[in-house]
């Protein structure tokens, strides 16, 4: 039986090209197993192999994200391999993203199985997790050692086309399927056990996290509109033109802070959007669509609300992770503290 | 004399009734039922969502709802029957727990949906009786309290 | 209270001309024993089949599994106010007949579920795989009314139960274990008093018609939660009227054998102090939901518990009687693990429970009832297969020409029990 063909993918530091100072070259493209590669030969023995290892740039990869898919995914395609595999990329965030996103791409475009490897609280398990089976691993390149035998396990079982495991049995972090396992011991023992820990304050592990909901009490009403200083808060990725921060069509790394003192109409040529998850043919014609600038204006010459505050704050909501959400989001309130605004239209898209 | 108004769906008429509760069906045997008993709102050709919509918009009037929307372990892509009693009475807020109940019930049912199977006639009978009977076991203690 | 059980094994099932256990094996004569059975004007006909673990054997629609048990001494019988007079039971000497168990068979409504694969995939589902079954298959009569065939096949079955389990009053036990419960006093003792105090909340599924639990005999839907010994639970103390949701209703022999309880008494003194057990319904009023956790909590809080594990039955609205009584015992600071199944969907990705809440942080889950499973052709049908296609967890062409079924596990009898009764999880 011939073995099945792998592609491996690995950034900079593994290909020993050189460490942050080595981070922009591009993908570049090896013949066999290098790196962990090695390890991974070992463990698949005679039943797969690694026939190409392609070595890339973290800061070239994120910098230049649909250039460098679209580079790695030719790469992959040129071998016809039966499987793609990406890292570990432990707690690197950039090398997680980059795993995440190329696998994401192999899959979708290549339709083979595809595995990578990262921490959990790595951002790229957080933003890839249910899209593609990301083996939990340690936080540094320590955890080699162990995150090379598990991902060569569930690759081979991927590439066979076997039945995958509860994450807890196959190691990967929870991908949002429910999958049935028998445990080693029955429900009723597993309920003391979790008590026992509970009761001694000792950590435990719920086998269903309950779906969170983060809920904030609303603030009390405003009594007088009339006084009030309201601000424009979006995800709708509304930016003047051009986009001078440059906000990313999806993932936001950041947010804008954009003044509209002496503005009463967004048009299409002063406003845009940068927000690349939805048609942008409404919102280029006429920014006032996401977020109602003009309205606000007429209402404030009239008396209606008692000023629009003279900036607003705007990022993509698409594809950006929960948690940077929060984190612009204290930033901005922060800053709408400072101003003394009274309250907040947000608008998405 | 059956005390029911048949509704197409869209169309609501009010009938006055000095019942405390109110049932939102699309059972024609809970029709019947409870047809003597107090307002019958009879969704005769809805679905079990259109039963859980036109009971989220009672609590949307102020409502509550008096009965699981889910009631019973016959599961919503199995039955094709839902009973739910409401208050005739409204709150002078909306009540979120019913808010809660009829909301999570439409999340259950959405995602069972297209497994609904046309069933036998025979089958049909059962799964209205059942439906029948999960409503029914409400009454003692619904009737047991002043107002509600 | 103090129970002493003897268990007696049974290792085989035949029929022979006379009733008796010998040496491990039960020796069954139908005749007699169908007597009591037939005599109910809704029965039309009745006989007994065996169904022995590894056998190719399908046996469906399933609505009962019951454990033969006989009092041997103290007050009172098994299934109190059911079978035997109302009497209190739980203190003296039991019997049990263990490895086997009395199943009842056959159709109730046009929807019945339940099956018990005694070989192949299905059966690494269901813990009734692994016993020898005396299997009841009952016929209603014409034009039965639901409520009252489901009473007489109940009765049945208990009835059986009671006459096989009367075969064991007088011989020896293989193995004898004494389960004995505190009175509240007691728990207050000097040796337990480093010990956190653990209560088990027992929710039993009370909704109306093939929803139903029996306490002494009272419907558990009229019922306000209250507290109920261990040992009278393995008594029979309380039975199944449960014909829905195959894969997580309880039957009555997982209320014999009740895990949680079990599993508390072994540690009983050891690791914590098992103060008692509440049962709580599960009804259809929301106003019953509320009133009952109430009472649920309040009871909790009068025996100073600290810590509490509670079990479910059912799916859909009992999620909110679940997520009730855990929420009001948590914020009393009582800590709780909550054991219940999930309906995630066939593909996994849907929300597994109707009801959930931050606080409900310690979850133990028995499976995903909506897992699909395709199980083999066996040779044999004890039953009937007829129902196969509009059961829970079927579907129309779940029964292929083959013979295979290709279903959902809550078609499974016991598959995903909420009482923590298999070792089946999921992530």
């Amino acid at each position: 039986m011939s073995k099945f063909k792998v592609v491996h993918y690995i950034n900079q530091f593994f290909g020993q090209v050189g460490g942050e100072e080595m981070a922009h070259i591009p993908a570049e493209k090896r013949k066999g197993p290098a790196g962990p590669g090695l390890a991974f030969t070992k463990q698949f023995k005679d039943e797969a192999e690694i026939v190409a290892t392609i070595v890339c740039g973290d800061s070239w990869f994120n910098e230049n994200l649909e250039v460098a898919t679209k580079t790695v995914l030719d790469m992959v395609r040129e071998e016809s391999p039966d499987l793609f595999i990406a890292g570990p990329a432990f707690n690197a965030g950039r090398y997680g993203v980059a795993c995440g996103t190329i696998c994401d791409a192999v899959k979708t475009e290549l339709g083979i199985p595809v595995l990578t490897g990262m921490y959990v609280e790595n951002p790229g398990a957080d933003m890839f997790r249910t899209k593609v089976l990301i083996i939990s691993t340690a936080n540094n390149a320590g955890g080699m050692r162990k995150a090379v035998p598990a991902m060569a396990k569930l690759a081979l079982k991927l590439v066979k086309g076997e039945r995958i495991g509860a994450s807890v049995e196959d190691g990967y972090i929870p991908d949002g399927v429910r999958r049935n396992f028998f445990d080693k011991k029955r429900g009723s023992t597993r309920a003391l056990e979790m008590l026992l820990k509970k009761i001694a304050g000792k950590p435990f592990e719920t086998e269903y996290p309950m779906p969170t909901f983060d809920r904030v009490p609303p603030m009390p009403a405003i009594v007088d509109m009339t006084k009030a200083n309201i601000a424009i808060v979006t995800s709708g990725g509304i930016v003047p033109k051009g986009n001078p921060d440059r906000i990313e069509s999806s993932s936001a790394s950041k947010y804008g802070s954009y003044n509209i003192e002496g503005v009463d109409d967004l048009t299409s040529e002063t406003f845009e959007t940068a927000h690349g998850g939805h048609d942008p043919v409404y919102a280029n014609e006429d920014a006032d669509r996401v977020i109602p600038v003009d309205v606000l204006r007429q209402y404030e010459k009239e008396g209606k609300i008692g000023k629009l505050h003279d900036w607003f704050y705007s990022t993509t909501g698409n594809g950006t992770a929960v948690a940077s959400a929060k984190k612009y989001a204290a930033e901005i309130a922060e800053k709408l503290h400072s101003y003394e605004v009274d309250a907040v239209i947000l608008t998405s898209t | 004399m059956v005390n029911f108004c048949r509704l197409t769906l869209g169309g609501e008429q009010e009938t006055l009734h000095a019942n405390k509760y109110q049932v939102v069906t699309n059972n024609p045997m809970v029709a019947d039922a409870f047809g003597e008993r107090c307002r019958v709102v009879f969704l005769e050709y809805g679905s079990d969502r259109d039963v859980i919509e036109t009971v989220r918009d009672l609590v949307h009037q102020h409502h509550r709802v008096l009965t699981a929307p889910l009631a019973g372990s016959v599961k919503p892509w199995e039955t094709p029957y839902r009973s739910v009693m409401v208050s005739t009475s409204k709150g002078s807020a909306i009540d979120t727990t019913s808010l809660e109940l009829v909301e999570f019930a439409l999340q259950i049912i959405s995602q069972s949906r297209e497994r609904l199977e046309p069933t036998k006639p025979s089958i049909d009978r059962d799964f209205q009786i059942i439906d029948l009977s999960l409503i029914e076991s409400a009454l003692p203690s619904v009737e047991a309290i002043g107002r509600v | 209270m103090k129970l002493e059980v003897g268990y007696i094994d049974i290792k085989g099932i035949r029929f022979g001309d006379y009733n008796a256990v010998e040496d491990g094996i039960l020796i069954v004569n139908p005749e007699p024993l169908l007597e009591p059975v037939l005599e109910d004007p809704l029965i039309k006909s009745a006989h007994f089949e065996i169904a022995t673990p590894g056998e190719s054997i399908r046996i469906t629609p399933v609505k009962d599994v019951i454990e033969p048990r006989v009092k041997v001494e103290g007050s009172g019988g098994v299934f109190p106010g059911m079978i035997s007079k109302v009497n209190t039971v739980g203190s003296g000497k039991t019997h049990v007949l263990r490895g086997m168990a009395v199943v009842t068979a056959g159709p109730i409504v046009g929807f019945q579920e339940g099956i018990i694969d005694m070989t192949g995939v299905g059966a690494d589902y269901t813990p009734f795989s692994k016993l020898h079954n005396l299997v009841l298959v009952m016929e209603p009569v014409d034009n039965f009314k639901q409520h009252e065939y489901e009473a007489a096949a109940r009765l049945a079955g208990l009835r059986t139960a009671v006459a096989i389990g009367e075969l064991a009053r007088d011989l020896v036990p293989d193995e004898t274990v004494i389960y004995e419960t505190p009175t509240v006093a007691e728990t207050f003792k000097e040796e337990w008093k480093h010990l956190p105090r653990v209560g088990y909340v027992m929710m039993l599924q009370s909704q109306g018609l093939l929803h139903d639990t029996y306490v002494y005999g009272v419907d558990a839907k009229r019922t306000l939660s209250t507290m109920i010994s261990a040992t009278e639970v393995m008594d029979g103390a309380i039975v199944s009227g449960n014909c829905v949701s195959a894969c997580d209703k309880n039957t009555t022999y997982h209320h014999q054998n009740n895990p949680v309880i079990h599993d508390l008494l072994a540690v009983h003194g050891k690791k914590i102090n098992f103060v008692g057990t509440i049962i709580t319904n599960e009804n259809v009023y929301l106003d019953d939901k509320i009133r009952s956790s109430d009472w649920t909590s309040k009871m909790a809080s009068y025996l100073s518990l600290d810590a509490a594990i509670i079990s479910q039955e059912g799916f859909g609205n009992p999620d909110t009687d679940l997520i009730m009584n855990c929420t009001k015992l948590e914020k009393q600071g009582i800590k709780t693990v909550i054991i219940t199944d999930e309906y995630a969907g066939q593909d996994g990705k849907s929300q597994s429970l109707a009801d959930a809440d931050e606080l409900a942080n310690a979850v133990v889950t028995g499976g995903n009832a909506n897992e699909v499973v395709i199980l083999p052709p066996l040779d044999r049908v004890i039953g009937t297969l007829d129902y196969v296609d509009t059961v829970a967890g079927g579907h129309a062409g779940s029964l292929r020409p083959d013979g295979s079924i290709e279903a959902e596990l809550q078609i499974i009898t016991g598959a995903t029990n909420e009482m923590g009764f298999n070792r089946m999880s999921a992530r």
